[in-house]
């Protein structure tokens, strides 16, 4: 049995009268990737901003265990990786900037963000407000990954990525997920492809 | 506990210093807060007339426009602070990685710091403009730096308020007002007593005091704010 496991269950959120979440449940271990359909509106992005403690859920139950320990909801928080659509960098900053100033925050030597950096084919001396969408896509995956986190939350993931950046990112996932240490949540995807799904949601809509 | 503590520091001042270089390549609080000091006191200058004013009327009057010019120059730029990165939308990243209470002292020392330097360019060309002469210079310095920190403490953590609210501007200057009242009427007092050359009298403990408790309040009211 893994020791890394998300578990949630009657996860609901409403923004005003409008209830977005309506009892969404789902686990997933180590190793695999659980995978979140469903149409426009259907709250995907909400369950994963919930998932990554970013929205309160109204009702429900969250928990993330890390190597057999169960992590609080500000831990969570600080632990997850995320790939998400409205996630923003400083635009007058380089990407080596940027990704320096979260590795001090995330308390992660400079070598990661090389290495990832490398992986990804992102010129570390661009600034971000110069970088094209799939660029900006790629930092995101840098990003999310600089901590190695053990959940890795993807909203739309292979969002504006060329053949060769979502070929680079699909590597990264492969890795994430191939110790069977790391996992994932995977909504929206663009191409249904991707590897260790071992449960699917749907939230229809 | 020794290691848990340098490493909040290190993120401190990781935020201190992103803010400073983004400031830097930018320039935009800088030459907003610098425009409109220079505009006021050149207005205020005007208003006063080659000849000034009376002695007993400058030590009454010249300080607290002083600190009107300081007050509103530093409202122009601080809410900035958590402002900017919720509009950037690069708050969602500082969310998932900074520990909030880190990240307060970042963004309160970077708007101590920028209203420090606001008063490093404004005290002297405001003093030489209304030929304001100063009888207790460690008094006054103290005074700005006393009151540059309440104000910053003061609008930082209004600016933390605000940040995820629908219209900010309006908020601001509601909520700005009995937050920074307090530390403005002392400041005022506290000037008033460097010109004249009076003692500090209580003024300037008074100021300490809020000083030290709304930056206490701040770290405990942010992660609050900050996090859902």
């Amino acid at each position: 049995m893994s020791l890394n496991r998300l578990r949630f269950s009657g996860v609901r959120r409403r923004f005003g009268r409008l209830a977005v979440l309506d009892g969404a449940a789902g686990e997933v271990a180590g190793g695999e990737a659980l995978l979140v359909t469903g149409r426009n509106g259907s709250g995907k992005s909400t369950l994963l901003r919930c998932l990554a403690g970013l929205v309160a859920p109204n009702a429900g139950t969250i928990e993330l265990e890390e190597d057999g320990r169960r992590l609080g909801a500000a831990e969570r928080r600080l632990r997850v990786g995320m790939v998400a659509p409205d996630l923003a960098f400083y635009e007058p900053l380089t990407v080596a900037e940027n990704l320096a100033f979260f590795a001090k925050l995330r308390r992660v030597g400079p070598h990661r963000a090389t290495e990832l950096l490398a992986r990804v084919g992102l010129p570390p001396d661009r600034l971000a407000g110069a970088l094209s969408s799939g660029m900006r896509q790629r930092l995101r995956w840098v990003w999310a990954l600089l901590h190695r986190p053990r959940l890795l939350l993807l909203d739309e993931p292979f969002q504006n990525l060329d053949a060769a950046g979502e070929a680079a990112v699909r590597s990264l996932l492969d890795d994430h997920l191939a110790d069977g240490r790391g996992l994932a949540v995977v909504a929206n995807p663009s191409s249904l492809e991707v590897p260790r799904v071992a449960a699917r949601l749907d939230l229809g809509g | 506990m020794w290691r848990r503590a340098s490493t909040w520091a290190a993120e401190a001042a990781a935020v201190f210093a992103k803010d400073w270089r983004c400031e830097l390549r930018t320039r935009y609080a800088l030459n907003t807060l610098a425009l409109f000091a220079f505009t006021t006191m050149v207005v205020v200058s005007v208003s006063l007339g080659p000849l000034g004013t009376s002695a007993d009327l400058g030590v009454s009057v010249l300080p607290v426009l002083l600190w009107l010019i300081l007050l509103f120059a530093a409202a122009a730029g601080l809410p900035r602070a958590f402002v900017e990165e919720e509009e950037t939308h690069t708050a969602t990243a500082l969310r998932l990685a900074a520990t909030p209470s880190a990240l307060y002292c970042g963004k309160l020392a970077y708007g101590v710091t920028l209203i420090l330097a606001l008063e490093l360019l404004v005290a002297p060309v405001y003093a030489a403009m209304v030929t304001l002469s100063i009888h207790s210079p460690g008094l006054f310095v103290a005074a700005l730096a006393a009151g540059g920190f309440g104000i910053a403490a003061g609008s930082t953590l209004v600016a933390a308020i605000i940040s995820q609210a629908q219209g900010r501007s309006t908020l601001f200057s509601v909520l700005a007002f009995p937050v920074l009242l307090p530390p403005l009427l002392l400041v005022v007092e506290l000037t008033r007593n460097a010109v004249a050359g009076h003692p500090a009298g209580v003024a300037l403990s008074q100021l300490l005091l809020y000083d030290g408790a709304i930056t206490i309040f701040g770290l405990m009211l942010f992660p609050l704010i900050w996090n859902p």
